[in-house]
């Protein structure tokens, strides 16, 4: 599995298609939005990503960095942040690479 | 310092450098506690530490003021009892880790006498900082990467906003090392 976070906008999935070169690995993007539906449809968020990443060892998340704010008002915003930041150490920990995605360009931190 | 976005696993790190320091370890808690999720945030941290060693010192303002004491001193009869227990006072080292600037900002600038200005607590809190450091042997502070989220605020979070990160760069050039924690990935800015 390979991890790949950064802002909104960063360029992250055109990165990520370059890399591929048309591999067919299975690619989930914006990891986040999917965390914030199953939260908000009240689904076990990180029970369900890992069961994914168990099926598709070889898959590519995607995700943005949500947490890089002021912490916000409403208590559901603020577990969203918190949920996506946990499970992405989660993920970074099993991944073997994990790279950031500043204006389009990768650094690679694992 | 090591600075880092919500859930990013910035306290984790911080904590893990304080353990390869010798002597008597200090935890330094700013976050005054409000409600439920506060007390909720506070017990994982004290879990994360339970067992470690730490000294809790409270001080979510006027760190400048914190005196440390060892066996034989005064004051502070808790900390010197617990140290003792732990057979940690017969090293002189000290190191303590301050959790973190984006509360003790805040608790700076926004007291119950009113709002205080951006440049009052900057000066204020870098100079306590300093004062704070000569004092021990190590010192981690942990930050908080609050800038990124493009929203507008209010003049007074905004305010809140310059004042943190002034603090956070004058911190930093002060700083023997300072590191972002992104995804539990420690990526060295400095040192």
């Amino acid at each position: 599995m390979q991890l790949y976070i950064g802002g909104y906008a960063q360029g992250k999935l055109a990165y990520v298609q370059e890399k591929l070169k048309g591999q067919e690995v299975p690619v989930v993007n914006d990891l986040h939005l999917w965390v914030k539906q199953l939260l908000q449809e009240g689904k076990p968020a990180e029970e369900i990503v890992l069961q994914y990443y168990k099926e598709h060892s070889d898959c590519i998340f995607i995700c943005d960095e949500i947490g890089n704010g002021i912490v916000p008002m409403e208590k559901q915003e603020r577990e969203y942040r918190e949920r996506v930041g946990r499970l992405l150490i989660r993920l970074a920990g099993e991944a073997e690479t994990v790279e950031r995605i500043i204006c389009g360009i990768g650094q690679k931190i694992k | 310092m090591v600075t880092g976005g919500s859930g990013s696993g910035k306290s984790a790190y911080a904590e893990s450098l304080l353990y390869s320091c010798e002597g008597i370890r200090y935890y330094i808690a700013t976050m005054q506690i409000y409600d439920a999720e506060g007390e909720k945030k506070v017990e994982r941290h004290r879990k994360l530490r339970a067992g470690k060693g730490f000294l809790t010192i409270e001080s979510p303002m006027n760190v400048g003021k914190i005196q440390f004491v060892c066996a034989g001193e005064s004051g502070q009869a808790q900390y010197r009892q617990e140290a003792e227990r732990k057979g940690q006072c017969s090293s002189e080292k000290k190191s303590a880790l301050l959790e973190c600037m984006s509360n003790l900002t805040a608790n700076e600038m926004f007291t119950k006498d009113g709002m205080k200005s951006e440049e009052e607590v900057v000066e204020k809190i870098v100079s306590e900082i300093q004062t704070l450091s000569q004092k021990l042997d190590n010192l981690v502070i942990v930050t908080n990467n609050v800038f990124e989220d493009g929203v507008i605020y209010d003049a007074g979070t905004m305010e809140y906003l310059r004042a943190l990160g002034r603090i956070n760069a004058a911190l930093a050039h002060l700083a023997d090392r300072v590191a972002e924690v992104v995804v539990g990935i420690p990526v060295e800015l400095k040192g």
